[in-house]
C-alpha cells in the first residue's frame, strides 16, 4: 500500500505537495518523501517515519518549486530504510520517479544494468526503472520516447510518476494495473494513486486505464496509448465524494475494515524474527522483577499478557496502569514492558522515563516506526499491524496480544515449563489461527450483528469471564463503553456474587465469556455465574464455542464459535467482541471511527 | 457509465402479487422499485439504461417510456425466455460499448442511494465491484468471504443453514470481459463470478444501510418499513384538501388532490397517493402506504400496510400488516386479523406449501382487483389471488 502524488503549477507547490502525502498517510506511512524540481536540478527529501516526523526532519513543507512528485510508503516487504523511501533519482539525478506495484523482472535488468557500471542506492525495483531512463534518454536525446522505450522493457504491474530536470514543465505518467488518476485545476494539474491526493484542490478527475500514458502539463494533458502512441479521449468526472469515505476502501468504517484486516495483523505478528521474540524473553529471565504496563485497551492487553505468562510460563508479572506505575517501588535491572499503538502515549511514555531514571530495563511493543516510545526503550518489537485509523484500537491491541503469547511460549520453554512438543503444538495453533479468524469474521458477522441490533438498546451491561477471559471481559466492555456510549462493566465471574448480583434484573444485560467446555474448572465457574444472573431474573448472552450444550441450555441467547485452540480461544472471543460492539455502535448510530471526547493517541497528561 | 436493469425475472413465490405484474414495479411506499431505482442511478450521473423484459413487461413501457420525461435514455431488451441471469446479460453485448458498466438486479431496494458508494469503490480500486449485504440469514442468496481486502475470496451459491454471512447485493460494476467469461460458462454467472474472484479479483462494496430482496409477500411490509423509516419530514401537497379538523404527527406524505375529512388521524411515517379520499374519523398509522385513486371509509383503522392503488376499503374496517393489491377492494366492516390467538408466529399456505413466515404480527394478502363483500374476517396470514369475488356476508337474505 503505497500513495503517489505529483502536481505541475503555475506557483510555489511545497505546501500542496506536502498535504497531498499527508492525505494519503493512511495508505502507510513508514516512510515517506518528495522530489521536487527547482532551478534545473531535482531537490530530493525522503526519511523513514511519518508523514510529520518525516517533516520535522526534512522540512518537506519548506521546498519550492512548480512541479515535483511525491510518495509514501508501508513497507509490505523489504527493509525501512532512507535509501529504500521514494522517490528515486537516476545516477545523473536528471530523473525523479514514484512508483506503485512491482516490475517483476527488476533483477534481470538490475544485472545487465549493472554490468553497464551502473551502481544502485536501493535494492528497490524503482531505482531500476529510473536508471532505465536515464539510459534511454542517452540515448534518443527525446523524454517522450525515453519513457516509452523504458516502459517497454518492464513487466509487472504499476503506477509510475516520473520528473526529469530535462523538462520542467511536465510529468510523465503510467498506469497499469495499479491505479492512477488525473486531477484538474486552473493553472494547475494533479496524479495521484487516489482521490484524496487532489481531491483538497480539485474534484475533477480522470480515471486512467491500463496500459495508458499521460504528459501532464500546467494548462495540458495528453494521454496516449503505450503500444501505439494514440492520443485518447477520456471523459471527465466530477467529484461528489467526502474525502473520509473514499479511504475505507469498500469499508463504511475503519473499525470493521480494521477488524477485517485482523488475519493479516496476525500474520506479520507471526513474522517477527524468533530472535527478537526471544531476546525480549531473556530480559524477564534476567530481571528480578518485570513490570506490564500499558494504559486503557493496552492496559487490558498488559493484563491479559499477564495470564498468558503465567499459564505458559508459570512467572507473574503484574500489570499495571501507566498512570499508575509510580505506585511501584522500581530498582536497578528490574525490567518495565509497556503496550503503545501509536509509540506517543503520554501515561505510558511518563511511565518508562519513570523506569529509566530508576536504572531499569525498559521494553516494547509498538505500531508507529520511529515513534517516541519505540525510540526510547531498549528494546523494541515493531508489531507492523498497519495503519489503525479508528480512534478505537482493534487490530493492533489483538496483535500485541497475540506476540505477547509468542514471547510468553519463548519464555514457557527456556523455563522449562512447557515441553519442546508443547512449544511446537502451540506454534502449529499460532500459524492456523490467521485462517480461523477469517472464516469467524465471514460465517458469523449476521448472527453477531442479529444480536447487536436486538440488545443495542441495553443501557448497562456486565461482561464476565473467569481466568484470561476476565480480562478479556474487561478489554471487550471498554471497546463497548468507547463505541457505543453506553455502560458496560468487566468484571471477573466469581466476583459477581459478592455485591454486582444485587443490581441484576431484566433490563441489566450480562455478557459471558465462556470458556470452550476442555477448560473444565473456568467453564465450570462461568456457568455458576450465568445460573446467578437467570435465577434473579436478569439476561444472560454468552459468547461460547460450537458444541457447548449446558451453557446452550442457560443462556437466553448464543453467538456460538467453531471450536478453536484453548490457546487462542480467548483471542477469538476478543475479535467477535469488538464485533460486537462495531455492530451495536452502527445500530445506534455512533460515531464509530471517531467517538466523542475521544482522540487516537493520548499524548497530554 | 451505463447501466443494465434485469427486470425480466417472475418470482412465482410473490404471488398473489407477481402474476399481474413483475417484481420492479411493485409500489412500496408510493414509488415502484423501479422508479426508486432509476432516480437512484440519476442522481449517480448515470443516464443510459439497458432494461431486460419480459414478464409483465408492458407495465414499464407504459410508465417510464423511453424515459425522455424522467431526464434519462431507456433502452429495452426483450429476454424472451427466461433462462436465468447470464442469459439475461449476455442478450445486452451489442448495446454497450467496451467499457465498464452496472449490473443491476431490477428487484433490490435500498434506503439510501448504493451506486454512490459502488461507484467510488470502482474509481478508487479499478477493479470489478460487487455490492454485498448482511442480511438477517443468509440462507436465500450467493454468500461471499472476503479477505482483509475486502476482496471476494470465495461464493458459496447454498450454504449450510447455520451460517450468517455477507451476501450480494444485487448490483455490481463489470467490465466487459464478462461476456467472454459467460460464452465460456454457457451463461451460468456463478461460475463467471467465481472464475473473477480466482484470476482477477472481484473487489466488494459493504452496503451497511438498509436493504431488502423481497422473497415472499410478507417482505413487501418489511421494505415499506424500511424505506418510510429514511423519512425525514412530513410532505403535504398545495393541493391537497384537509378539511375540519385533521389531526397530523410524523413523516406524514400526502399527494395531489387528495381530500381527507373531518376526525381523522394521521400517524407518520405513513402515505396517502394523489386523488385518494379519507373519510371521517379514520386512523391511518404508521408505516401505512395507500396508493393513488384510493378510498377509505369512514372510521376505518389501517396499520402497517400497503395498498397499491385503486382501492376502496369500506367503513368501519381494520387493514393492518396486510397488502392490498391495485384495485382490491372491500365492503363495510372488513377486518384483516394480524396475530394468531396465543401469539405463535403466523404460517401461510402458498402454492408451494406452507411457509413459517417468523413474524407473530400477519395480516392478509388480496391480490389485485378482489372484491371482498361487506363484512369479512380475513386470518392471519391468508392469501387471497387476483381477481377473485367474494360475495357480502349476508346473514337476511
Amino acid at each position: 500500500m503505497c500513495g503517489i502524488s505529483g502536481i505541475v503549477h503555475s506557483e510555489n507547490i511545497g505546501r500542496n505537495l506536502f498535504n497531498s502525502i499527508r492525505n494519503l498517510e493512511y495508505r502507510g506511512y513508514d516512510s515517506c518523501g518528495i522530489a521536487m524540481l527547482r532551478q534545473g536540478t531535482i531537490d530530493l527529501r525522503k526519511n523513514i517515519g511519518g508523514i510529520d516526523d518525516v517533516n520535522s526532519k526534512e522540512q518537506l513543507d519548506q521546498m519550492q518549486g512548480r512541479i515535483g512528485i511525491a510518495h509514501t510508503r508501508w513497507a509490505t516487504h523489504g527493509g525501512v530504510t532512507q535509501e529504500n523511501a521514494h522517490p528515486h533519482l537516476s545516477t545523473n539525478r536528471k530523473f525523479a520517479v514514484v512508483h506503485n506495484g512491482i516490475i517483476s523482472n527488476y533483477k534481470e535488468l538490475r544485472e545487465s544494468l549493472q554490468s553497464k557500471g551502473v551502481i544502485f542506492d536501493s535494492l528497490t525495483d524503482t531505482e531500476v526503472f529510473v536508471n532505465l531512463l536515464e539510459e534511454s534518454f542517452a540515448d534518443c536525446n527525446d523524454l517522450e520516447q525515453s519513457f516509452l522505450a523504458a516502459l517497454q522493457q518492464i513487466e509487472g504491474s504499476f503506477s509510475i510518476v516520473m520528473l526529469s530536470a530535462h523538462d520542467p514543465e511536465h510529468l510523465y505518467c503510467v498506469k497499469q494495473e495499479s491505479p492512477l488518476l488525473l486531477g484538474l485545476g486552473e493553472g494547475c494539474n494533479y496524479v495521484g494513486s487516489d482521490l484524496n491526493a487532489f481531491l483538497e484542490y480539485t474534484r475533477q478527475a480522470i480515471v486512467l486505464d491500463d496500459g495508458e500514458y499521460v504528459v501532464l502539463g500546467q494548462d495540458d494533458y495528453q494521454i496516449r496509448q503505450v503500444q501505439t502512441r494514440d492520443t485518447i479521449g477520456k471523459s471527465v468526472l466530477n467529484i461528489d465524494w467526502d474525502v473520509e469515505t473514499s479511504k475505507k476502501g469498500g469499508y463504511s468504517h475503519y473499525m470493521l475494515k480494521e477488524i477485517f484486516d485482523e488475519p493479516q495483523t496476525i500474520r506479520q505478528a507471526m513474522k517477527i524474527p524468533a530472535g527478537q521474540i526471544s531476546g525480549i524473553a531473556e530480559m524477564f529471565v534476567n530481571a528480578p522483577r518485570s513490570y506490564l504496563i500499558g494504559v486503557g485497551t493496552t492496559y487490558y492487553v498488559a493484563s491479559i499478557s499477564q495470564y498468558y505468562f503465567s499459564i505458559l510460563a508459570d512467572c507473574f508479572y503484574p500489570s499495571l496502569s501507566s498512570d499508575e506505575f509510580t505506585v511501584v517501588k522500581i530498582e536497578s535491572g528490574d525490567m518495565a514492558f509497556a503496550f503503545s499503538q501509536s509509540g506517543e502515549t503520554y501515561d505510558t511514555k511518563t511511565a518508562l522515563e519513570y523506569a529509566k531514571d530508576h536504572g531499569a530495563q525498559t521494553a516494547a511493543v509498538v505500531n508507529v516506526m520511529g515513534s517516541a516510545i519505540s525510540m526510547m526503550v531498549d528494546q523494541v518489537i515493531m508489531q507492523g499491524s498497519g495503519p489503525e485509523i479508528c480512534v478505537v484500537s482493534t487490530k493492533a491491541a489483538l496483535a500485541q496480544t497475540f506476540i505477547m503469547i509468542r514471547v510468553a511460549l519463548e519464555l514457557g520453554l527456556m523455563q522449562t515449563r512447557i515441553s519442546r512438543k508443547e512449544y511446537e503444538k502451540h506454534q502449529l495453533d499460532l500459524e492456523e489461527f490467521p485462517e480461523m479468524v477469517k472464516k469467524v469474521l465471514n460465517e458469523q458477522s449476521g448472527f453477531v450483528r442479529n444480536i447487536a441490533r436486538a440488545t443495542s438498546h441495553v443501557e448497562n451491561w456486565l461482561f464476565l469471564g473467569c481466568g484470561v477471559y476476565y480480562p478479556v471481559a474487561m478489554e471487550s466492555a471498554l471497546k463497548m463503553k468507547e463505541v457505543t456510549y453506553q455502560h458496560a462493566e468487566g468484571m471477573p465471574a466469581g466476583f459477581l456474587k459478592h455485591g454486582t448480583l444485587s443490581m441484576v434484573e431484566p433490563a441489566l444485560h450480562s455478557l459471558f465469556f465462556v470458556p470452550p467446555p476442555e477448560e473444565k474448572e473456568l467453564h465450570d465457574r462461568t456457568l455458576i455465574a450465568m445460573e446467578q444472573v437467570k435465577t434473579r431474573g436478569g439476561t444472560a448472552i454468552a459468547l461460547m464455542f460450537q458444541g457447548d450444550k449446558r451453557a446452550h441450555a442457560v443462556v437466553d441467547q448464543s453467538i456460538e464459535l467453531p471450536p478453536v485452540s484453548i490457546l487462542l480461544a480467548p483471542l477469538m472471543q476478543m475479535i467477535v467482541a469488538q464485533m460486537f460492539s462495531y455492530y451495536a455502535a452502527l445500530e445506534l448510530g455512533r460515531n464509530i471511527d471517531k467517538p466523542r471526547n475521544l482522540a487516537k493517541s493520548v499524548t497530554v497528561g | 457509465m451505463k447501466a443494465i436493469i434485469l427486470a425480466a425475472n417472475r418470482s412465482s413465490r410473490l404471488s398473489p402479487f407477481i402474476e399481474t405484474r413483475c417484481k420492479p414495479m411493485i409500489r412500496i411506499a408510493g414509488q415502484y422499485i423501479l422508479e426508486n431505482t432509476i432516480c437512484y442511478l440519476k442522481e449517480a450521473g448515470i443516464h443510459d439504461i439497458i432494461l431486460v423484459v419480459n414478464h409483465q413487461q408492458e407495465l414499464i413501457r407504459q410508465f417510464f417510456g423511453s424515459g425522455q420525461e424522467l431526464g434519462m435514455n431507456l433502452e429495452y431488451v426483450v429476454q424472451e425466455e427466461l433462462q436465468g441471469i447470464g442469459h439475461a446479460l449476455s442478450l445486452c453485448r451489442s448495446f454497450l460499448d467496451k467499457k465498464p458498466f452496472l449490473l443491476v438486479y431490477g428487484d433490490v431496494l435500498t434506503d439510501y442511494n448504493p451506486f454512490l458508494p459502488i461507484l467510488q469503490t470502482y474509481t478508487e480500486m479499478d477493479r470489478e465491484v460487487a455490492l454485498i449485504a448482511l442480511p438477517e440469514s443468509s440462507k436465500e442468496f450467493g454468500n461471499v468471504y472476503l479477505d482483509h481486502e475486502m476482496k471476494i475470496s470465495r461464493l458459496i451459491e447454498k450454504p449450510e443453514a447455520n451460517q450468517a454471512n455477507y451476501v450480494f447485493a444485487g448490483l455490481y460494476v463489470l467490465f466487459p470481459k464478462i461476456f467472454d467469461l459467460l460464452k465460456e460458462h454457457q451463461n451460468d454467472i456463478s461460475r463467471c463470478y467465481e472464475q473473477m474472484i480466482e484470476t482477477s479479483g472481484l473487489q466488494a462494496c459493504l452496503w451497511e444501510k438498509g436493504w431488502v430482496d423481497m422473497i415472499h409477500p410478507w417482505h413487501i411490509l418489511g421494505a415499506n418499513r424500511m424505506l418510510m423509516s429514511s423519512w425525514k419530514m412530513a410532505e403535504i401537497d398545495n393541493s391537497a384538501k384537509l378539511l375540519g379538523h385533521v389531526h397530523l404527527e410524523g413523516s406524514v406524505r400526502i399527494g395531489a388532490n387528495v381530500t381527507i375529512e373531518s376526525g381523522t388521524i394521521l400517524k407518520g411515517p405513513c402515505y396517502i397517493g394523489s386523488n385518494s379520499y379519507v373519510g371521517n374519523n379514520a386512523l391511518i398509522r404508521n408505516y401505512s402506504a395507500i396508493g393513488p385513486d384510493s378510498i377509505v371509509g369512514y372510521g376505518s383503522e389501517l396499520k402497517n400496510c400497503v395498498l397499491f392503488g385503486k382501492n376502496d376499503i369500506g367503513r368501519l374496517s381494520f387493514v393492518g400488516d396486510s397488502v392490498m393489491g391495485e384495485g382490491a377492494s372491500s365492503g363495510p366492516g372488513l377486518i384483516t386479523v394480524n396475530h394468531t390467538v396465543d401469539y405463535t408466529p403466523v404460517t401461510c399456505e402458498s402454492d408451494s406449501g406452507s411457509v413459517e413466515t417468523g413474524l407473530v404480527k400477519l395480516g392478509a394478502f388480496v391480490g389485485d382487483n378482489v372484491a371482498i363483500g361487506a363484512r369479512h374476517v380475513l386470518g392471519p396470514g391468508a392469501i387471497l389471488k387476483h381477481g377473485r369475488i367474494i360475495p357480502d356476508s349476508t346473514t337476511i337474505c
